[in-house]
């Protein structure tokens, strides 16, 4: 694998925050192998100075990474004497930031090692100006110093999965068989699933008792109801259809009449022409009308009329297009 | 069997059909087989209780009961019902393995065992069993009532679901594919298989094969569910809604089944909408309750919530392995812990290195984030690389491809990445500033780097990027910028030597003149920026700039 090559072949040449040397031959088996080094934790300190760089990498080179460890080259304390990189000849300051710089960015080296970035400064270029020797006296201020290298930090921000939807599991067939041991083909068939459309066990009872004219045998053993009515329409219309459906299929309900009634015509004659005179005095209003109606209701020696009786000529009145003005205020 | 419906099961219609049927065959009332075969199990129930009150018993009425509470879904009814009959002296002995049936659903695995125990010796006795033990991680039991399985179709499922528990999706494929050819009217497998392709992110492929499912039964819920799950992973979350809407529509209101899943689904499917209030109900519920939770706490940003609820989760599938990862490299990073970040890297590196996962875009997530906690920004590239099409836009993407790209040295490149990044979070963040100004002032932009610092206010952080642009700049032979970020140093921080850094760069500055690569006019700033500095070399220096100054006919002040 070529993970597995570059791993070995990279060499580390100090420890960053949060290194670790891990040879990962076959990632099932990855055990931890952390083992702290000595100067990683001081690592964060040496962004303001570093005088104690040089000693930790020097530290670095005995511990964990043992394959092709390139010799670390001493960093020199920050504004101590310039140029005196043990292993260089000339262009110390050029060479002393580029080593610098590849340390902390390339982590392994494996190519070019040591390059300055493009475009940093380099004092050649400046060499044959042609200045007095003050001047190039006053340059060598510019060398004198060497830029710190500035440790930055990194962040990984973490790739957060997108949500899981859930499928559920396959039927393992723990299921309970039918009690007259009848293939039921559930699971291989079909999906061991209830079907979509489910009975509601209210209107069903209610059904049963029809069909059964077993009334009250079956006592509602709850009444069921919609928790927010407003947000569930689909609940509520349901209901409505299906016990609309359950009236729709009984016979209309019928009244019987203790005593014979007046005809719905001679109810719905018109009133005397006195009581007719006496109403328009009254300046009655349609609405003050309303229906306590004086309406030929048949007292038919009962003090309270019928109300069906009561009701029909009210109803009929109400289908009659004539009358639609005076139907208006009955029923306002 | 006919598989297609005859009838819809309407609330209102099928009683009447069903009094129709009464004519014909003289019975009082509808069938029980009727409602079985539409699987109303809900009718089925209410007929079976109606029937009971009238004193009109069906033989083994109980045991009926028990089946259509199991069938519908509603195992605690079924519990109940099988457990008051295992109270009978004269109760069948196989009641018990029923009754480990409705327990094992219900979660109680202990008792399910127990109960299993009472039973006489059954092929369901011991694909319960079988199951158990994968429930109690119990590796030795497992392979022994595995031994037991037989070879036959009820027996190999079982084995099968295992399979599928254990995200061996191809064993169990190989497993429903041999029955198909032996059965080809087991639909119900062809969804098993779409179920395990779905698994195996072959969207399409589980699509193609979930059609011939509903193309029969058109309104199963478990086939909907599927089929919106796939829209949701090859298209997004509103074709996947519009799909789950659909079941809604169709099912009746006394239609209680995989409801949970369903409100799960919608949760995920509306990118996290409601989430705080239905999926803490469902966890431990629905398996993916608890991951969808951990998700979106991290995408509020609360770590500590999401690690609370993810601690104690032992990983099994690549989901959670990364879950965990990701949950152990926020807040490692967060409180600063290294053994935080050593697990995430770990869990990181177990899943980018399988073999199931290391082809997939969350898997090579997954090795470019290991390597990232490992600094070993190469590797880093070479995975994020290999999935950059997919993540143009996506600043969480951007930002470790940039942080990655700058490490390596490649500031062109990677300054364009910082620059797509969108969130406020992330440009507000230093790890963004001070690498962002880095590329600048590489690419030799010490000005824009200048600016950033300009717009931050005052604090550590500023503090920290005047020192890098001081020192970068300086590296870069930037040393306008350089010179006026040792003074501002200065300036901040009176105790420490910024002298040497100042007066390198301001004579930097006169080089670059001399050179013709900076103004002229610059040098009128120098004298004012030396001056700030109390050293005595400053009056040296500006005497040799006047001189040169009065030589050239530059205007000093």
């Amino acid at each position: 694998m070529e993970r597995v090559d570059r791993g070995k072949d990279s060499r580390l040449l100090k420890n960053q925050p949060y290194d670790e040397s891990l040879e990962v031959i076959d990632s099932e088996e990855v055990a931890s192998v952390y083992s702290p080094t000595p100067g990683s934790r001081r690592q964060s300190e040496s962004r303001r100075s570093r005088a104690g760089r040089g000693l930790m990498s020097a530290n670095s080179s005995s511990d964990e990474f043992e394959d092709d460890h390139k010799p670390q080259k001493a960093k020199e304390p920050i504004g101590g004497q310039p140029g005196v990189s043990p292993n260089e000849e000339d262009e110390e300051e050029e060479e002393e930031e580029d080593d610098d710089d590849s340390d902390e960015e390339d982590t392994d080296d494996d190519d070019e090692p040591g390059q300055a970035p493009e475009g940093a400064y380099d004092p050649a270029d400046y060499a044959n100006l042609p200045v007095s020797t003050d001047v190039k006296e006053l340059f060598q201020y510019i060398t004198r110093y060497t830029p710190q290298s500035i440790e930055l930090e990194h962040s990984l921000k973490p790739f957060i999965p997108d949500f899981i939807p859930a499928v559920g599991d396959i039927d393992a067939f723990l299921k309970v068989p039918r009690p007259d041991s009848k293939a039921d083909g559930l699971g291989l068939l079909v999906l061991d699933e209830p079907s979509v459309k489910q009975s509601d066990p209210t209107v069903l009872s209610l059904w049963l008792s029809e069909e059964t004219k077993q009334h009250g045998a079956t006592e509602l053993k709850k009444v069921t109801s919609v928790a927010s009515p407003q947000s569930n329409p689909r609940a509520v219309d349901s209901w409505v259809e299906s016990i609309g459906a359950l009236h729709r299929s009984k016979p209309p309900a019928s009244v019987q009449y203790v005593r014979p009634m007046p005809d719905i015509d001679s109810l719905m004659q018109e009133w005397p022409s006195e009581l007719e005179e006496l109403l328009g005095r009254l300046h009655l209003s349609y609405t003050h009308l309303s229906y306590t109606p004086v309406l030929h209701s048949p007292v038919l020696h009962t003090p309270v009329p019928h109300t069906p009786v009561l009701h029909s000529p009210v109803l009929h009145t109400c289908r009659n297009p004539d009358l639609i003005s005076f139907s208006l205020c009955l029923c306002s | 069997m006919i598989l297609s419906r005859v009838k819809p099961a309407v609330g209102g219609k099928t009683p009447v059909s069903i009094s129709e049927k009464k004519k014909k065959n003289k019975t009082r009332v509808p069938r029980l087989e009727e409602y079985l075969q539409q699987r109303d199990y809900l009718g089925a129930l209410t007929l079976l209780e109606f029937q009971r009150s009238i004193g009109e018993k069906e033989e083994h009425a109980d045991l009926w009961i028990g089946y259509c509470a199991f069938h519908l879904g509603d195992y605690k009814r079924a519990m109940e019902e099988y457990k008051s009959l295992t109270m009978n002296p004269d109760c069948p002995a196989e009641v018990w393995v029923y009754l480990a049936c409705a327990l094992f659903f219900l979660g109680l695995y202990k008792e399910a065992e127990e109960a299993a125990s009472k039973a006489p010796m059954s092929p369901l006795q011991n694909r319960l069993l079988f199951h158990l033990a994968h429930k109690f991680n119990d590796e030795k039991k497992l392979m022994g009532f595995h031994q037991n399985l037989e070879d036959v179709t009820e027996d190999q499922l079982s084995l099968a679901s295992i399979h599928y528990m254990r995200s061996h999706y191809q064993e169990a494929i190989d497993i429903y594919k041999r029955l198909l050819l032996q059965n080809r009217d087991f639909l119900a497998l062809k969804v098993y298989v779409a179920l395990c392709y779905y698994k195996l992110d072959y969207y399409d492929v589980s699509q193609e094969v979930l059609a011939v499912y509903l193309q029969s039964i058109p309104d199963s819920t478990i086939a909907l569910n599927l089929k919106a799950c796939n829209h949701f992973r090859l298209y997004n979350g509103k074709a996947a809604e519009a799909e789950l809407k659909n079941l809604i529509d169709i099912s009746s209101c006394s239609f209680e089944f995989a409801k949970e899943l369903i409100r799960h689904n919608l949760v995920v499917f509306r990118g996290g909408e409601g989430a705080l209030q239905v999926l803490p109900p469902l966890i431990d519920v629905i398996p993916e309750a608890r991951l969808n939770l951990v998700i979106y706490y991290l995408r509020q940003d609360d770590v500590q919530e999401a690690y609370n609820l993810i601690q104690d989760l032992m990983p099994t599938t690549p989901q959670e392995y990364i879950l965990k990862g990701v949950v152990n490299a926020a807040l490692g990073q967060e409180i600063g812990s290294r053994d935080h970040l050593k697990i995430a890297q770990q869990f990181f590196q177990l899943v980018g290195g399988s073999a199931s996962e290391c082809d997939t875009i969350p898997g090579r997530q997954c090795m470019a984030s290991c390597f990232f906690l490992l600094r070993q920004f190469e590797d880093v590239l070479i995975y994020l690389n290999s999935v950059k099409g997919y993540f143009y836009n996506d600043d969480t993407f951007n930002f470790n491809y940039a942080q990655a790209k700058a490490a390596l040295g490649n500031y062109k490149e990677a300054e364009e990445v910082f620059l797509l990044i969108q969130s406020e979070k992330i440009k507000n963040d230093y790890v963004y500033l001070s690498w962002l100004a880095r590329c600048y002032i590489m690419n030799q932009k010490g000005q824009l780097a200048w600016e950033l610092y300009l717009k931050m206010g005052t604090s550590s952080d500023s503090f920290s990027l005047l020192q890098l642009i001081a020192n970068d700049c300086y590296k870069m032979g930037q040393f306008y910028y350089a010179a006026k970020a040792f003074d501002a140093l200065e300036k901040l921080d009176p105790e420490s030597n910024y002298w040497e850094g100042k007066r390198g760069a301001c004579v930097g500055i006169f080089q670059l003149i001399l050179a013709n690569k900076e103004s002229k006019e610059t040098l009128k700033e120098v004298v004012p920026l030396l001056r700030n500095s109390g050293n005595p070399q400053v009056e040296y220096i500006i005497r040799a700039l006047r001189k040169w100054a009065k030589d050239n006919r530059v205007l000093l002040s």
